[in-house]
């Protein structure tokens, strides 16, 4: 699974002198390598505008070929718990740094999945060892970081790209892997990316990936085939009453493709306005979404919840 | 033709078509070569159904020698053991033929009415012209204390999963029979290191048939053992009282969690109308709950809201009694759990390698990443 090249990586630009846009951000990071100073620093923003990348090709400026053994990079919503601040961050933080550059970096992507507890932590950790390390937190909302750690940071914003920036990437794409592709097609991505370059990249990749000449078509046949439907189509299989396979839809989500109950209940919040059934009735569904996604919350196990709030649809379907 | 049964056909011919345990039967013959009269006898240890007795059948048939066996259900007092063995043991044979003793199973022998049983046991071996191979599942038995120091202990561990598979798929093979590997795996699975049962419980699926399924293999997951949870589960969902519903999970030899699984699988093959079935799920997503609360804050008062929820809870669910004849099912999700756990280990192992060279976590990958990678047929 690992030989082939993903796209959103191979155009992800190395240095700060690569990046689109991001003005107002990208030249103070510069002066920031320049004088070999780095504050604590906090990114913000929607998804794919750059944060990562920044933090990354800032680190690559600064260190140079030792960039790797002087950057921590680690992802707080796979490891959310205090247990990673107390002791991977804090291992890494205390040791002092190789080359020219007197501390290390710190890049904790995602830094809002931290639960309270941690960001706390970090707090303090993050005064300690100010002079072995500093540290760039990734996020896409600010107001989920607690505010003794914003204070510490210098704070980046990030907006999401314009159109004309964004075409300058798809052309750089496009030249890249000669590509071709009509005007209506690069509307079509424009469309669909919502100023998200991440996105931009998959779409490319995965519409070159069905028809050599990329189409307004192929762009949206491509999106529509990776558009997850199988919370749809359970929601469709209860509502007609048939409750045995719309189980087994949720069995095979969680048991077999091991998504998370908390990506399935969002999708399921977003699918009921679209559901066939009275506005008085979607307005239930709501309330009951939001209590079992409370009793998820509260410790209850992810699939039996799951199963119960179906079981909540099927009273409402049409027998 | 005589109907063997496949333990038996397919039991070893010779040392080297023995499944698995190398070091074992190593050990095992290099005893054998320098033994003399007078030295220690072998004892075999393990558990059921990993082959002690299966090797030194194959070493006698291989090197054609003549076996005297005692086992478990012959009488092993004194005087019953000097009958067997103390005439032979002096002699050599008619035939010119190599002895070699075996008293199987040798942990049966304490206690019951074999009086006096070791201490000839150990007479014999220091007077021996021939090699004696005991055998035993557990030797720190406190009753073979004393016969311990007169044996070389040779241990035996369970057949490894790949060894049991690998040898179920050889008998399919020999028997013409297809089979699901799934099945080979879950019957390797069942077996826990048991090659001797899982070998049974092949035999016993493959009946009069040509082709196993994994449908089969339900009819060997229910045996006596399950009966009780179905008399349970009739109870729970035919009743319309409470307390008869707590009653009945009682005396079921499962654990509640376990009995939980099993009320959850069968509401729909109970239930029929939509708002018994949302009730009855309702009534067990309020007693997961109480089951969370003892989990977190090991607080064992709630145990008793759980249980009362999810039987009298469920029980009360249903307007009527349905007047049908019900098939209650096993669980899809121990089922699933087993059947999946290889995959979704490698999956995760994917995701994480993945989100390293991605640079972000391993749900953008899932969610971000992964959709496209479909279309690409990646």
């Amino acid at each position: 699974m690992m030989e082939f090249e993903v796209w959103a990586e191979k155009y992800r630009p190395k240095s700060l002198k690569e990046v689109i846009n991001q003005k107002h951000v990208v030249e103070r990071l510069k002066a920031f390598v320049k004088n070999k100073n780095i504050p604590h620093c906090m990114f913000a923003g929607p998804a794919g505008t750059g944060k990562t990348t920044c933090a990354l090709a800032m680190a690559s400026d600064l260190y140079g070929k030792y960039w790797k053994a002087n950057v921590l990079e680690t992802n707080a919503s796979d490891e959310r718990g205090i247990d990673i601040v107390r002791h991977k961050i804090k291992d890494f933080s205390r040791m002092k740094a190789i080359g020219n550059v007197p501390y290390k970096l710190v890049i904790l992507d995602e830094a809002d999945a931290l639960t309270r507890d941690a960001q706390q932590a970090l707090r303090r950790t993050m005064e300690n060892f100010t002079r072995t390390a500093r540290f760039v937190l990734i996020c896409n909302y600010s107001s989920r970081i607690i505010d003794p750690i914003q204070s510490r940071a210098a704070i980046f914003r990030f907006r999401p790209l314009s159109e004309e920036h964004q075409k300058k990437y798809i052309d750089r794409i496009v030249k890249g892997e000669k590509l071709k592709i009509s005007t209506s097609g690069i509307k079509a991505i424009l469309n669909l990316a919502e100023g998200d370059l991440r996105r931009v990249a998959n779409l490319l990749q995965a519409s070159a990936g069905l028809k050599k000449n990329i189409t307004e078509d192929v762009v949206y046949e491509a999106a529509a085939r990776a558009k997850p439907r199988d919370v749809e189509e359970m929601l469709k299989l209860v509502m007609k009453g048939n409750f045995k396979d719309a189980r087994k839809r949720l069995n095979d989500m969680i048991l077999i493709q091991g998504l998370s109950a908390e990506d399935i209940i969002r999708e399921i919040h977003s699918q009921i306005y679209k559901l066939d059934v009275p506005e008085e009735d979607k307005i239930k569904l709501i309330d009951m979404t939001g209590e079992y996604d409370f009793r998820i919350s509260q410790g209850g196990s992810e699939l039996l919840q799951l199963e119960a709030l179906l079981a909540q649809f099927l009273m409402l379907s049409k027998k | 033709m005589i109907i063997m049964p496949w333990t038996e056909k397919y039991a070893p011919e010779k040392i080297s078509e023995v499944v698995g345990q190398k070091k074992a039967v190593e050990k095992f013959l290099n005893w054998l070569r320098i033994w003399k009269p007078g030295k220690k006898a072998a004892l075999l240890f393990g558990p059921t159904g990993v082959g002690k007795t299966c090797v030194v059948e194959a070493l006698t048939k291989e090197r054609d020698l003549e076996i005297i066996e005692l086992n478990a259900s012959d009488y092993r007092t004194a005087s019953q053991i000097k009958e067997v063995i103390g005439q032979s043991m002096k002699q050599m044979s008619l035939f010119k033929k190599s002895k070699l003793f075996l008293i199987d199973e040798i942990d049966g022998l304490a206690g019951r009415v074999d009086r006096g049983g070791t201490t000839e046991i150990i007479k014999i071996i220091k007077e021996s012209r021939h090699p004696i191979v005991l055998t035993a599942n557990n030797p720190y038995n406190m009753k073979l204390r004393s016969l311990r120091s007169y044996c070389l202990l040779i241990k035996f561990g369970k057949v490894y999963y790949w060894d049991i598979i690998k040898r179920l798929d050889f008998i399919c093979q020999k028997e013409d029979l297809k089979c699901d590997k799934e099945v080979l795996r879950q019957l390797a699975k069942r077996s826990a290191g048991d090659l001797r049962s899982a070998i049974n419980d092949l035999e016993s699926l493959a009946r009069e048939k040509t082709e196993i399924k994994l449908d089969d293999l339900e009819s060997l997951g229910m045996r006596e053992k399950e009966t009780s949870i179905f008399d349970a589960l009739k109870m729970i969902f035919k009743t319309k009282t409470a307390l008869a519903a707590k009653l009945s999970i009682q005396s079921v030899d499962k654990n509640f969690d376990e009995i939980f699984l099993w009320i959850e699988q069968n509401i729909i093959n109970e239930y029929e109308k939509p708002e018994e079935i949302a009730k009855a799920y309702n009534m067990l997503s309020r007693a997961d709950l109480f089951r969370q609360r003892i989990k977190i804050r090991q607080n064992w008062k709630f145990q008793k809201y759980m249980i009362d929820l999810m039987t009298g809870g469920v029980a009360l669910s249903k307007k009527e009694m349905y007047r049908k004849f019900s098939r209650y099912e096993y669980p899809d999700k121990i089922k699933f759990l087993g059947r999946t756990k290889f995959k979704r280990k490698e999956d995760k192992e994917k995701l994480i390698k993945l989100s390293k060279n991605l640079h972000c976590s391993v749900k953008k990958v899932r969610e971000e990443f992964l959709p496209y990678f479909k279309v690409l047929e990646w």
